[in-house]
């Protein structure tokens, strides 16, 4: 239980996936300029990276591990994440039209977001076991969307604040979440796993 | 400049996936606390580029449409599996130092990208040129990020190959800052903007 | 249909290919891998033990501890490889630790989680060599024995802590070095669960602590022959008691039933010590 608990402090702060690991960057990048989109896109990892999470662990457990095949893993991995968005894809579009539309080209990105394989990597090789996994899933995609959801807050500010023209775009939020970074390693050393 | 010239300056400067595209951030931040690492980071990338782009264009008329992406998707985990096999098994020590990050060049936009973009509708040495431009572009800047980190943030310059140099001297205390997270972000933001400087001025682009 | 089927006709066959190809170069790289696996643990061990000749490899669950012997079989030392928890992360070392029990030499081969320029100096020589020839029996207590560095508090004190951890059980389990004069008076107050090596299997006792002495010892479980565990059991915890030491003879006849209730009494007075008095 303890380990749970220390789990989803970590993942969410101590250890943030995007601020201190750099995993997700480009979406972190390309969605947080408006928070609709933001929360959005957190949602849709959120489910992802759990799910996906899920069902790599089963079949490295069951069918790579027992079988020798560890140097299918990455390709196995990733197929693995690219169906799961096709299926939030194809579910997506008829749940929720409004939503499909909103979030357009990022969906499919959601494949090359290095967090959702960087998380189900990290879990067989952390060994931990599928009950841990699945927290460590969840734990870091909400720590994705904090960061997500704190960016696009910001930037919806600096949308009207007076940013020097090299600067705007890429450049500013770059140093943003670099700043963030330094606050975010305010938590180092308080816990780790 | 002559045609095949111009795929590959391309991906160096005009269309450098680093500075222009703003593709392939998340290995740029992470690996390029030392020269050695994103050195390394950069020419297995490039190694992948190319190959998987060679394949794709090579096998891009007997692709369905349809399942072009997960096509795609194997063959660049294909290569990426074989080099982390040959990194591991011949050069250990960038392995251990990239560590996860390899298996992620799988999920660096650039190399889906160009399949995509290029390496899916050209002719083979096109698509080789290509993957060199795009290969070389992400390498030099990712020299540069992690010559100016390692310089700044540890006082060292090329540290773990066999040349290494201490460029301040002993007495030198590093800015820890740069080698962290934090600094990667914030360095890599100041070069963006000045390479939008640079690319208005000298007309790039 | 006709399109369905070509689909996923394509799939397969990239698959396929695909896994072929990695089989293949799997096979090649694999023999490599595991050279160079071996290669980097012997030239460790060179460094360390010039006259090794053959090795012992123990794998247990906080380490991997391999004991040395030269060309004659004899115990050179032993080489352990551990990790702890740093300041940010799990920091992996080997330590050479002689047959006489001291510290002769420390690689320190991983602590990327540590800041670069601050708590990276647990693998300078100029931290290390602070540790350099203590050995079981020592003090090696952080900040008191053995400066830690100012920055770095949490890097060394854990460094330190961890070092003289296995220096302890090294010497423990496989110099055959007996704990000197272990202080039952340190101990705080309670009932602590120990286990030890019996003649046929482990025994388990429960030791209760008060005002700095043994009260009580009951056993637990054990898997001793019935009339020998008798004879010591009779005998063992009576002594411990009385003597308020653990350097009690053992029941001839029933040595190894002794010294493994002793063994357990140490063991749970050991955990005791190291959890600071929390209760089982």
């Amino acid at each position: 239980m303890e380990k749970l608990l220390a789990l989803i402090f970590v993942y969410i702060f101590v250890e943030n996936f995007v601020l201190m690991r750099f995993f997700g960057i480009c979406p972190f990048l390309g969605v947080s300029r408006k928070m609709e989109t933001a929360v959005g896109m957190s949602m849709a990892v959120i489910f992802v990276m759990t799910i996906s999470t899920l069902v790599t662990w089963l079949l490295y457990t069951y069918l790579l591990e027992p079988f020798n095949l560890l140097y299918l893993q990455i390709v196995a991995f990733i197929l693995v994440i690219a169906s799961l968005v096709q299926l939030v894809e194809t579910v997506l579009r008829k749940i929720s039209p409004t939503l499909y539309q909103g979030l357009g080209i990022y969906l499919p990105l959601i494949t090359t977001n290095c967090a959702v394989l960087a998380v189900a990597l990290l879990a067989v090789q952390e060994e931990y076991s599928l009950l841990e996994s699945l927290v460590f899933a969840i734990s870091a995609a909400v720590g994705f969307s904090l960061a997500l959801i704190i960016m696009a807050g910001i930037r919806e500010r600096l949308e009207l604040a007076n940013v020097p023209k090299a600067f705007q775009g890429t450049a500013i939020t770059l140093i943003t979440a670099g700043i963030l970074s330094l606050a975010f390693m305010g938590f180092k050393g308080m816990l780790s796993i | 400049m002559s045609s095949p010239w111009k795929d590959i300056w391309r991906g160096i400067l005009p269309e450098n996936p680093t500075f222009r595209l703003v593709l392939g951030m998340c290995p740029t931040l992470a690996v390029t606390t030392m020269v050695k690492n994103g050195l390394g980071m950069g020419l297995s990338t490039m190694a992948v580029l190319i190959c998987s782009n060679v394949v794709i264009s090579a096998l891009r008329k007997l692709i369905p449409e349809q399942v072009r992406i997960p096509v795609y998707i194997v063959v660049i985990a294909t290569f990426v599996t074989i080099v982390e096999m040959l990194l591991k098994a011949f050069q250990p020590d960038l392995y251990r130092d990239l560590g996860i990050f390899i298996p992620l060049i799988v999920v660096n936009c650039i190399i889906l990208g160009r399949a995509e973009a290029f390496a899916g509708k050209n002719t083979i040495f096109r698509s080789f040129l290509d993957g060199l431009g795009m290969g070389l572009g992400f390498t030099l800047a990712l020299l540069l990020l992690s010559a100016i980190r390692e310089i700044i943030g540890s006082g060292t310059f090329l540290a773990g190959t066999g040349a290494e140099v201490q460029v301040f001297g002993s007495g030198f205390e590093p800015f820890a800052v740069f080698a962290a997270p934090a600094g990667a972000f914030v360095v890599l933001g100041l070069l963006i903007a000045l390479s939008n400087v640079a690319f208005k001025r000298f007309n790039i682009g | 249909m006709r399109e369905l089927l070509r689909l996923v006709l394509t799939l397969a066959v990239v698959g396929i290919v695909s896994a072929a190809v990695l089989a293949g170069v799997n096979n090649i790289t694999a023999p490599v891998i595991a050279e160079n696996e071996r290669q980097e643990t012997l030239q460790a061990l060179k460094d360390f033990f010039p006259d090794v000749s053959s090795t012992e490899v123990k794998e247990e669950e906080d380490g991997t501890y391999t004991l040395v012997y030269d060309g004659s079989g004899k115990l050179l030392g032993v080489m352990a490889t551990v990790q702890f928890k740093g300041y940010g992360g799990w920091v992996t070392y080997n330590m050479a630790v002689s047959s006489e029990g001291k510290i002769t030499a420390i690689r320190v081969l991983d602590c990327s989680s540590e800041t670069p320029g601050v708590g990276d100096v647990i693998a300078k020589p100029e931290f290390l060599e602070r540790l350099m020839g203590k050995g079981v029996g020592d003090a090696i207590q952080a900040g008191v024995d053995v400066d830690t560095v100012s920055g770095a508090t949490i890097s060394t004190t854990a460094m330190i802590n961890s070092v003289r951890l296995v220096v302890d059980t090294v010497a423990a389990n496989y110099l055959g070095m007996e704990e000197e004069g272990f202080d039952i008076a340190a101990v705080p107050d309670g009932t602590y669960q120990g286990t030890g090596q019996g003649y046929k299997g482990d025994i388990v006792v429960e030791v209760t602590v008060e005002g700095g002495k043994i009260t009580d010892i009951k056993v637990i479980s054990q898997e001793e022959t019935d009339t020998y565990f008798a004879t010591a059991y009779a005998v063992i915890p009576q002594r411990i008691i009385d003597e308020q030491n653990l350097e009690v003879d053992v029941k001839t006849g029933a040595t190894g039933s002794s010294a493994g209730i002793v063994e357990a009494v140490r063991d749970a007075l050991q955990k005791a010590l190291e959890s600071g008095g929390e209760e089982e």
